[in-house]
């Protein structure tokens, strides 16, 4: 007990929250490697790769038209901020990225906003971060939804979001996937 | 028909005379496009050898701007307890600025200046070193490194002019 409570106050831990829909999750397996809901550490100068390639990318999909490496994600401190930031890095010469209406070519990079919608082929990622106090090490944590995140008139970054609501197809509030039933589909 | 290739042309100094700083350092170094890591450690790409150098000190990150043709680049701190100074800015951890076509960078006691010659390959890119037995950069104040060390007195600029 006494160790409890003479220990150094930890430090809160930025999360990136990413929720991932494919049309073909179901069939296909290609999340079968990405553990969802566990909150995976990492540290802040690592640089975060996804694609196909297992050899060297964090997480990886089963698609044979997911490039070898699709896109990546860095850590990034702003002047004068107290908290990291991401960016985005699209790393596919076949596939253009998308983050809400933005189109990220080969080697083409941005500032992740704090909440988006990521797009590439047919995957929809909706990312949000949490802030944290740590510079050492920032968590990724993924959900799985089986319905498509982006709909017509459902996420339309420049409109203003309104007070009492969220988007309608996909609740963001939570830590807890969007639970749909097979019949639903 | 191959592209050619962006040279960044490295020129580096440290003031201890015969110091094995440099001993790892090639005449050239063809890298991909993923983050050039430099530093003491042996994940580094460029192997730099002073005991206060960060395993990872610093990065060259190739990318593209919108709309470019040509690699640019992004030189982004990544030591804990060290800084990087760059074009008259000094970063700590995690920060990063973009290059020009001619950095003067400052880390360590080490001294680096970074010529970026475009080339039109997207795949990779090449670094020429050169190590340079006088100072790179003038009128560096003590506040620009990371470390307590004696100014460089004040001296004519080199011929080429920096």
């Amino acid at each position: 007990m006494s160790n409890f409570e003479d220990a150094d106050t930890e430090e809160t831990v930025t999360c990136l929250q990413m929720t991932l829909y494919h049309p073909g999750h179901q069939r296909s397996g290609i999340f079968q490697s990405i553990r969802f809901f566990n909150r995976e550490k990492l540290p802040t100068s690592e640089v975060v790769k996804f694609g196909r390639n297992s050899n060297t990318c964090h997480y990886t999909f089963q698609d044979k038209q997911v490039s070898r490496v699709q896109f990546y994600l860095q850590l990034f401190k702003k002047f004068d901020s107290s908290v990291v930031s991401f960016e985005i890095k699209n790393m596919s010469k076949k596939t253009n990225l998308i983050v809400d209406n933005k189109e990220l070519g080969y080697l083409n990079k941005m500032d992740l906003p704090d909440k988006c919608m990521i797009r590439f082929g047919d995957y929809q990622f909706l990312v949000e971060k949490e802030d944290g106090e740590s510079l050492e090490f920032f968590e990724i944590q993924f959900f799985l939804s089986t319905r498509p995140l982006l709909q017509e008139n459902n996420w339309l970054p420049q409109k203003p979001i309104p007070e009492c609501g969220s988007y309608s197809s996909c609740s963001t509030h939570n830590n807890s996937p969007i639970e749909m039933g097979d019949n639903e589909w | 028909m191959e592209r050619p290739l962006t040279v960044l042309r490295v020129s580096l100094h440290h003031p201890t005379p015969g110091s094995a700083t440099f001993a790892y350092v090639p005449p050239q170094l063809e890298h991909d496009t993923s983050p050039l890591l430099v530093g003491r450690g042996p994940d580094a790409h460029l192997r730099l050898q002073l005991p206060r150098l960060s395993r990872q000190h610093l990065s060259l990150e190739p990318y593209l701007e919108k709309g470019g043709a040509r690699l640019a680049f992004s030189l982004k701190a990544l030591s804990r307890k060290g800084s990087v100074w760059v074009n008259g800015l000094t970063l700590r951890f995690l920060e990063q600025v973009p290059l020009r076509a001619v950095n003067r960078v400052a880390f360590s006691g080490i001294q680096m200046v970074v010529r970026i010659e475009g080339g039109t390959s997207l795949e990779a890119f090449v670094c020429c070193f050169h190590l340079s037995p006088s100072p790179l950069i003038y009128r560096l104040h003590a506040e620009e490194t990371d470390e307590r060390e004696s100014v460089p007195q004040e001296q004519p600029p080199p011929g080429s002019g920096q």
